[in-house]
């Protein structure tokens, strides 16, 4: 479907994409994550064919990307994607239709796009949101196997958001492959298959929205627990804890006296929980809860950050 | 591509602003120019009565707007707002972007052109014999996709900011310099020998060329095709550039 192999791209000295080496599979719903200068764009952009690799090879759908888009076989919403300013939505929209050699008809794309009511209006009289949705137009006007959206739902309000990934979702099912990036992570927890997470070019994470939650230390446990005699929690030993990757301590309120809240983001809870009655302690309050995606990609890219200043 | 163009000439048409400078100005200035004359005192040197000299003086500033004015402006600007990007999205080969902006200039300068001589027959009693007429339009017409060339370039060369100030001054030197508001034999004698290379006096000389019934120059004709393949060479070559940095 679309295959990058070892693909490095420099802008002078910063190496925006690193030796990436990927593939999609056929109606896959993936997730493009990323901290801000992570290489998302420069990667949809290789991707797309507007711009070359320095080294290795991205192919789509079996040729290069210039030629899948040619055959009309990828949609695409870009960021930086303009619009045609002086003529009306539906003007815009037709003219994507006849360019696409599968087009929809024009009705069809602009309702899907909830742009029906404002067929009329002027492209340069449009809000943030509405642009957004004559962009998601544009790459829909036609029957593709891949669509890319980048950053698809930037200045869409709550509403006008869900509507969007119901239409996405729908793609997806009629067996189309849909790449999105976003910043937005509860989208890509609820809507994608597959979460990629790049930071600095590469790909630093690569699964379901499960799987990277796991892997950055999925759960979160947090207990109260009682000072020994000394008032002393033994810290050692809780560090000590099997599948721990991260520890807190903190005083429990002025009431407690000696009392510490202990907040513990463990890979396999049930055994770090397990191992923490086997020290003996008397754990109060105890809460196990699941990590959003949002806190894994934070603990992932926050870890990569460290591991690698 | 098709649609591309009939959607650009919506949208020209649809700019009265534009329309006014490239159809009605160049009529309009014509009437302002040879107006006040009889219609038998001659341009010197050139044979031709002043309304005839400045029809195709007109005629050819005409065509200039049209295919400069507007296409400079909106190439640089839609790449700048990412249109050129989103339309590299599409099935629209490369070339099509800046052929559909060419064509159809090319469309908006035909009326310019016609009604130049439309309004130079009707009231300055302009008579040429009819295949005057149709060469006169096709020389100016053709000879139109030298600037509209130039425009491309400016496009892909400026920056959203800076392209309507380096249009003008492009225009405007070239239309006055060029002698296509007063005939050069006015200048002095060194601007004389700068005017005579400027694609803009060679343009103009087409056209009176054939009102004298004379074959055109040889210097003109090497001067037009030069510049075509300077300026068409050029907006290729920054195309290219654009396209490889998207």
């Amino acid at each position: 479907m679309v295959g990058f192999d070892q693909v490095t791209k420099r802008y002078g000295d910063v190496r925006a994409v690193d030796g990436l080496t990927l593939d999609l599979h056929p109606g896959q719903t993936v997730a493009l994550l990323g901290p801000n200068g992570a290489g998302k764009s420069t990667t949809l952009d290789l991707l797309l064919g507007l711009r070359r690799p320095d080294t290795g090879t991205v192919r789509v759908l079996g040729t290069e990307p210039r030629e899948a888009i040619v055959a009309g076989r990828v949609g695409a919403m870009l960021q930086s994607g303009g619009l045609m300013d002086e003529v009306t939505v539906a003007e815009l929209v037709r003219l994507a239709c006849a360019l696409h050699p599968r087009a929809h008809p024009a009705a069809e794309v602009l309702a899907r796009a909830g742009l029906t009511k404002i067929a009329d209006r002027r492209v340069d009289k449009l809000s943030g949101g509405q642009a957004q949705r004559v962009r998601f137009a544009l790459a829909t006007a036609g029957d593709s196997d891949l669509i890319v959206l980048d950053e698809p739902t930037t200045g869409m309000d709550v509403t006008a958001r869900q509507a969007f990934w119901a239409t996405m979702r729908e793609q997806a099912d009629q067996g189309r492959t849909v790449l999105f990036a976003t910043h937005y992570l509860e989208e890509a927890d609820a809507i994608a298959d597959r979460v990629l997470v790049l930071h600095r070019g590469r790909l630093l994470a690569d699964g379901t929205a499960a799987e990277i939650k796991a892997r950055a230390g999925a759960r979160r446990i947090s207990f109260d627990l009682d000072g020994g005699p000394d008032g002393t929690v033994d810290e050692a030993s809780l560090r000590a804890l099997p599948h721990l990757t991260s520890l807190t301590l903190s005083d429990g309120g002025s009431a407690a006296g000696s009392r510490r809240t202990v907040r513990i983001q463990s890979a396999d809870a049930d055994a770090t929980v397990h191992a923490l009655y086997g020290l003996g302690l008397h754990p109060r309050n105890l809460e196990v809860a699941g990590l959003g995606l949002e806190q894994a990609f934070v603990a992932l890219t926050a870890a990569e950050e460290a591991r690698q200043p | 591509m098709n649609s591309l163009i009939r959607l650009e000439l919506t949208r020209a048409l649809r700019n009265r602003k534009f329309l006014f400078f490239s159809v009605i100005y160049p009529s309009a200035l014509f009437l302002l120019i040879a107006g006040s004359a009889d219609g038998t005192s001659e341009v010197d040197g050139t044979g031709l009565t002043l309304p005839t000299f400045f029809m195709v003086s007109m005629a050819s500033f005409g065509a200039l707007t049209a295919v400069l004015m507007g296409n400079s402006e909106r190439i640089a600007k839609e790449r700048e707002n990412g249109w050129v990007r989103q339309l590299r999205l599409t099935t629209l080969p490369g070339r099509g972007y800046v052929l559909a902006k060419t064509a159809s200039a090319a469309v908006v300068s035909l009326p310019s052109v016609v009604v130049v001589f439309v309004v130079a027959a009707t009231v300055k009693d302009v008579r040429l014999h009819a295949w005057q007429w149709l060469a006169l339009t096709g020389a100016i017409w053709a000879g139109s996709l030298v600037f509209a060339a130039l425009g491309v370039a400016i496009g892909y060369l400026a920056t959203g900011d800076a392209v309507r100030p380096i249009t003008m001054i492009v225009y405007f030197g070239l239309s006055m310099l060029g002698g296509l508001w007063m005939p050069t034999t006015t200048f002095p004698r060194w601007l004389r020998d700068i005017a005579e290379w400027l694609p803009t006096h060679a343009y103009a000389a087409l056209g009176q060329s054939i009102e004298q019934s004379h074959a055109p120059h040889a210097q003109d004709l090497a001067v037009l095709a030069v510049s075509f393949v300077l300026f068409a060479g050029g907006a290729a070559w920054l195309y290219r550039k654009d396209t490889l940095k998207a």
